[in-house]
């Protein structure tokens, strides 16, 4: 499957500009701010990960883009369009955080009434809801009522409903949730095919290796404040661009020439040698490593770095609501 | 582009199919029912009118029942929607919030007005099956049964969109009970001799619902003619006072945060 690549001249899709929202818990009680000043720009036709802890401010980002909450201050747009207006929302879909629907309607029925909300009418709308609940995986059980479906079922029919009308910008608040590693899979290879068709998707979720597989451009949010924000690649730093490598039937001094060759760091353990060297590297350090008897016992990309940043990050966030909140402590005078 | 009608439309179907599959309105319905089979026992009692007490007491479980019905889906007809979450994928379509409060305002009224017709049907077969006489006097006075509910369906539908089901059932059980107080406050009100009570009646009685003005159950038994006129601007002012209650909650649920 070829995947479109975004470029940083790339038209911007959805456009966050300082966006502050507080909550007021009840009358008289004081506004809590659960996000300060939020700013990013998802381009056309990548998948943007939107990642934080539990209680970061994700879904709260998301329900302003989606209009069902308004910020205080700051806007955002999605297709050039103020995302209080409803126009442009035929061009988008949206799947909510474990998505609720009508239990008394069955699969197909939700869909149908999801395409008409969508203005997919006739023909094309008994073709989209038979083609999306065989993309869902939901043939099966198509007929029968939601009431009887389980969270991962339930999930599937929020993908469904949220492709109905083939929008160009889809939202996803946490797509893996209350999925089985198969499940999983399914709705990543659907998300890897709405970028092969030149959608753009914006996927909040705090599954770092989800991120890792499918993500473009990724934005760490900690305490309603975005603590990074970058393409993946330069995300993940270049620790996190190593492979590791371990070979057998490899004498020292050749191993030693090779780390020497591709800027490789190599220890031997015994009859294995094991080698970390640059993603770029990987190939013509094997085949070199080959040429020369050694076999390999295996090759694993070295991802840890993600999950460091993403700790560091919500370490920082603590640290700065500690010091902010000693700052508040501290007597006026 | 799609029009208003096509959105509105599936939102108001669907929720008739939602209210049709609640098994409590079914117990309603077959209380209603029940109750209008009964005014022939309580009509057997008396020796005297027999027929008109039939009809008396059918009218009245028509309106009571019919009017519990609309209270009951009613209050927790948005509010019900923000707790479990469906509105959120409704509104992420191209649905605005006043199409999306019409769509469910619309449902719940054609629900209330099927019941309606049930009821009606039952209390004509059973004035058949005694004897009493119906004439087009009844007709109005079912027909502005039906706009009394269309006010109150309103009347939740505006409490329900920024409040709890709990309390939009307090609040339009409390606007039922003045709608039909109104007149009577405004009558004590003109009769008092301090004008700040004059004043304060009238604001009443211009605010809330003149709810007895549908109320043409003692004609319709006692054979009083009923005009044409009369039932016209009835009908008139309870789809006027509704599109101003369904104006005020599309204003107020616009500015609500659906967290």
């Amino acid at each position: 499957m070829s995947h479109p690549t975004t470029t940083d001249d790339s038209r911007e899709i959805v456009r966050v500009d300082a966006i502050v929202k507080d909550f007021r818990p009840g009358l008289g009680l004081r506004a809590k701010r659960v996000l300060h000043g939020v700013s990013f720009a998802v381009r056309e036709g990548e998948i943007y990960g939107f990642v934080g802890p539990n209680g970061a401010g994700k879904t709260t980002t998301l329900k302003v883009l989606m209009g069902l909450i308004r910020p205080t201050s700051g806007n955002a747009t999605i297709l050039d369009c103020d995302v209080t207006e409803t126009g442009f929302r035929e061009h988008i879909g949206f799947l909510p955080e474990n998505p609720y629907f009508y239990p008394f309607l069955t699969a197909e029925e939700i869909l149908r009434f999801y395409a008409r909300l969508s203005g997919v009418g006739g023909r094309d709308r008994d073709r989209r809801v038979h083609a999306l609940i065989e993309l869902v995986g939901l043939g099966h059980a198509r007929r029968e009522r939601l009431s009887t479906y389980s969270k991962g079922m339930l999930q599937r029919v929020g993908i469904a409903q949220a492709l109905i009308h083939d929008p160009k910008v889809v939202f996803l608040d946490e797509p893996m949730s209350g999925l089985d590693p198969i499940g999983r899979k399914d709705i990543r290879d659907i998300i890897l095919r709405l970028k092969s068709e030149g959608k753009t998707v914006f996927m909040n979720t705090h599954i770092l290796n989800d991120v890792e597989m499918i993500c473009d451009r990724v934005a760490i949010i900690v305490k309603g404040r975005i603590r990074h924000e970058g393409p993946i690649r330069e995300f993940l730093n270049e620790e996190a661009m190593r492979s590791d490598i371990v070979l057998a039937h490899l004498a020292p001094e050749v191993a030693e020439q090779l780390g020497a060759k591709f800027s490789a760091r190599v220890q031997t353990v015994g009859e294995q040698v094991e080698v970390q060297v640059m993603d770029g590297q990987v190939r013509d350090l094997l085949e070199s490593a080959l040429a020369a008897g050694a076999e390999v016992l295996s090759l694993s990309p070295n991802r840890i770095s993600l999950e460091k940043i993403f700790l560091e990050a919500v370490e920082q966030g603590e640290q700065a609501d500690g010091s902010s909140a000693a700052e508040r402590g501290a007597p006026a005078c | 582009m799609l029009n208003s009608g096509s959105r509105i439309w599936p939102i108001a179907t669907n929720t008739v199919r939602e209210a049709i599959r609640h098994r409590l309105l079914y117990t309603l319905l077959f209380f209603a029912v029940t109750m209008i089979g009964f005014s022939v026992l309580i009509a057997s009692l008396s020796y005297v009118e027999g027929e008109r007490i039939i009809q008396d007491v059918g009218l009245a479980s028509i309106r009571l029942f019919s009017v519990g019905i609309a209270i009951f889906v009613g209050i927790g007809l948005i509010h019900g929607e923000v707790e479990r979450r469906t509105i959120y994928t409704i509104l992420a379509k191209p649905v605005t919030r006043s199409e999306f409060l019409l769509g469910k305002f619309l449902g719940l009224l054609l629900t209330v007005w099927l019941q309606l017709c049930l009821m009606a049907i039952a209390f004509v077969a059973v004035s058949m099956l005694v004897g009493a006489g119906l004439d087009l006097g009844y007709a109005a006075a079912m027909l502005l049964v039906g706009v009394e509910l269309m006010v109150i369906v309103a009347v939740a539908t505006l409490f329900s969109s920024f409040t709890t089901p709990m309390l939009a059932a307090f609040f339009t059980l409390g606007i039922y009970a003045l709608g039909h107080l109104s007149r009577d406050l405004y009558s004590l009100g003109q009769a008092s001799d301090a004008p700040a009570v004059k004043q304060v009646a009238t604001l009443l009685y211009r605010v809330l619902p003149d709810l007895e003005s549908f109320n043409l159950s003692i004609q319709a038994v006692h054979g009083v003619a009923i005009s044409g006129a009369e039932v016209g601007w009835a009908a008139l002012y309870g789809f006027a006072y509704s599109i101003a209650l369904l104006i005020l909650a599309s204003f107020i649920f616009h500015r609500r945060d659906l967290e």
